[in-house]
């Protein structure tokens, strides 16, 4: 009785380890893609590639523990050429984590942000997603200008919510601090 | 040879599942809000049903008879891990709409059932038979459910739009309280057209 069923679990346990192994490069694949792909698409123009394919890891540093920090760089190419590249990067807003897809070129220039995932309050910090607040960072590049109008930079804020709208200058200054070194990771 | 094509058509029509033997109801009122939802999840439980009912006819001498539910439960669990990694891999905004549902396919009493009540104690062959038909029946049950949800409360059948311009959808049957309506009016028809058999 107990052999029998110790060899059923066991059996079923080899079955699921493999069977984990074998989907999980997909399984990646197809998180990456609904859940990033839009964001993706957002912040980069004119390729002809699937970045999510093509992706790289860059390792950026090691946390509190020692393990390394790895990072998914999505490049956008036309051809063969690297056009831009796209990356999430975090901040903290007036609530919590703003997670923001960053489209850099290869002249360190934002191309386009968009905002993944944030829990700011809505009506107020939310509004931090609409076009006509994320469209701004355009053209940017890591400069004393990529601030908010109140701290002497040209973004304007939203209304009501300046802290939302600090935490989103701040992941993309991450961002474009953190590009030569993916840059040059890339190659 | 008879027999297996009984097996097979008998969950078609007078044993299927979610209307006849009234089980699994769980997924058939929680899914069933579009049809293509139905088609995944009919097909989902199908795959388990099927290759639970091969594995555990191919075990039934060998499980003893105290631990067989135990044994059966390991069985089917690992087969919807399994369908759930691939639908994961291949399948994502699928995967994303039934969610907590495909790992409830454990507990859908259509598998433990027809585990309990068939493969352990039929051979391989009628085994598949029962698993198949219970299968197609449950999914032909989802998907029909799913489809008249969906022309009625959305309007639209399978994703693309069905009725006239100026049709003003019933909200109420994508809701909770539309899966009970269309799954009793359903019992009922049937139910009427096996007396109306019967009658003849």
């Amino acid at each position: 009785m107990v052999v029998v069923l110790t060899v059923i679990c066991g059996a079923s346990g080899l079955v699921l380890s493999y069977s984990n192994k074998a989907t999980k490069a997909p399984r990646e694949y197809q998180l990456l893609k609904y859940v990033q792909e839009p964001s993706i698409k957002a912040v980069l123009n004119s390729f002809d590639n699937d970045p999510i394919k093509d992706r790289i890891v860059v390792k950026i540093g090691k946390d509190e523990k020692g393990n390394p920090v790895e990072k998914n760089i999505f490049p956008a190419k036309k051809g063969d050429k690297v056009i831009g590249l796209a990356y999430s990067s975090a901040a903290t807003g007036y609530h919590g984590r703003i997670d923001v897809m960053v489209g850099i070129d290869p002249t360190g220039k934002v191309t386009g942000i968009s905002i993944m995932t944030h829990t700011e309050t809505p009506g107020l910090g939310a509004r931090i997603v609409e076009p006509a607040f994320t469209k701004q960072f355009k053209g940017f590049t890591l400069s004393p200008e990529l601030n908010l109008s109140a701290k002497g930079g040209k973004i304007d804020g939203v209304s009501g919510a300046t802290h939302s709208s600090e935490g989103v200058v701040e992941a993309v200054r991450k961002a474009l601090e953190l590009f030569p070194r993916v840059k040059k990771e890339v190659g | 040879m008879m027999s297996v094509v009984q097996e097979f058509t008998k969950g078609l029509w007078k044993e299927i599942p979610p209307f006849r033997l009234v089980l699994g109801l769980c997924p058939t009122l929680a899914v069933t809000t579009a049809g293509k939802n139905g088609v995944g999840m009919g097909l989902a439980t199908t795959f388990v049903l099927v290759c639970s009912n091969i594995l555990i006819s191919l075990l039934r001498n060998i499980i003893p008879n105290k631990v067989r539910i135990a044994a059966f439960i390991v069985v089917i669990a690992s087969f919807v891990v399994i369908v759930e990694l691939v639908m994961q891999a291949y399948f994502y905004p699928l995967y994303k709409i039934l969610g907590i549902f495909i790992p409830l396919i454990v507990v859908n009493c259509i598998i433990l059932g027809r585990a309990e009540a068939f493969a352990s104690k039929n051979s391989v062959l009628p085994s598949i038979a029962d698993g198949l038909g219970m299968g197609f029946g449950f999914t032909i049950s989802l998907t029909v459910l799913g489809s008249i949800r969906e022309i009625i409360g959305n309007g639209t059948l399978f994703g693309t739009s069905v009725m006239w311009s100026s049709f003003e959808p019933f909200a109420i049957m994508l809701k909770p309280p539309g899966a009970f309506l269309c799954l009793g009016l359903i019992l009922g028809l049937m139910n009427l057209i096996s007396s109306r058999q019967k009658g003849h």
